[in-house]
């Protein structure tokens, strides 16, 4: 096995064309917008709000004046409700959420599983250890994969970035 | 109090998409788009720009799958004028960074945006957003019938 290449992580936007302050969002559609919102909140745990008919905006919770994550940023979800899905989504376009232990994912599957038709789901994956994170996937009643997943401490994200890049960026 | 739902999760964590060509779409993130990239593992790219979240690019063999423009990431720029020049980016280097659709630019609700779609099929929104945007929508509740 080759040494991991340690390099850094360099922010890109200095030089870049277009300069961001933040990856804030992304998109999705439903046939079902109710629908949605009920898995959103119910099942996955989710805040969701509909600032105007056929638009559903998810967030994790926390976020609201005087709760424990008031104030810092957050990614968003919009949901779009259309007549017909256009573009079914398949595994490897999906949405995640971080759960806090290796049991949690277990305990999320077996209470996904036992509720799969009531929530309109499509299949429902094992959990499994895939890169040093367990996890498993669900597909929605529209094509849109979710996946449930535990990483250890030094495996989040925010983790992996102090380390920089583990492989050389240009190797194909 | 928040009725109990079946999964309890600590972040919404991350979306993915796929790239066949890893420098390369590298080089769009970091030098077109302005984001974050780190290269944890050969067969994937890790996407930030700010906060604990991330986008997953895996590399994946052959053509990726065609994306519509409703399943789209969104890059927030701090006023009308970035999203223009931007605009302006897209079109001039199109050809360099392998873009294959660039939208016109449109305004709604004070909110200047335009779409295109890169060299792997995923389409990207660029827009004058903050977080204040969505602060002000959670904020407000459900639109009144």
């Amino acid at each position: 096995m080759s040494a991991p290449v340690m390099t850094e992580t360099k922010p890109a936007a200095a030089g870049s064309h277009v300069k961001p302050t933040a990856l804030i969002s992304g998109t999705f559609v439903t046939r079902d917008l109710k629908r949605t919102r009920r898995m959103c909140e119910a099942l996955l745990g989710l805040e969701c709000v509909e600032p105007e008919q056929g638009v559903l905006l998810i967030r994790e919770r926390g976020h609201k004046p005087g709760e424990k994550l008031a104030g810092q940023p957050y990614w968003v979800l919009e949901a779009r409700e259309v007549a017909e899905v256009a573009v079914p989504q398949e595994m490897l376009n999906h949405w995640g959420v971080f759960v806090a232990s290796q049991a949690a994912v277990d305990e999320a599957f077996e209470k996904i599983t036992a509720q799969q038709k009531e929530f309109g789901l499509g299949r429902v994956q094992k959990p499994r250890f895939r890169y040093g994170s367990y996890a498993f996937y669900f597909v929605d009643g529209d094509s849109n994969w979710w996946e449930i997943e535990y990483r250890t401490p030094e495996l989040l994200y925010t983790s992996l970035r102090q380390k920089g890049d583990q492989v050389d960026p240009n190797a194909p | 109090m928040t009725p109990a739902s079946l999964v309890n999760p600590d972040l919404l964590s991350h979306g993915t998409l796929e790239c066949s060509d890893t420098p390369a779409t590298r080089r769009f993130l970091t030098e077109f788009l302005g984001i974050d990239v780190i290269r944890p593992l050969p067969e994937a790219q890790y996407l930030s720009k700010g906060g604990p979240w991330t986008v997953v690019c895996v590399r994946v063999d052959g053509e990726q799958k065609e994306q519509g423009p409703q399943n789209r990431f969104k890059l927030a720029v701090a006023s009308a004028a970035e999203v223009d020049a931007a605009h302006a980016a897209a079109l001039a280097h199109k050809d360099a960074y392998g873009i294959r659709r660039i939208e016109n630019v449109e305004e709604k609700g004070g909110i200047r945006a335009f779409r295109l779609q890169d060299m792997n099929n995923v389409w990207w929104e660029i827009a004058n957003l903050t977080q204040k945007h969505y602060d002000d929508a959670f904020a407000r509740g459900d639109y009144k019938q």
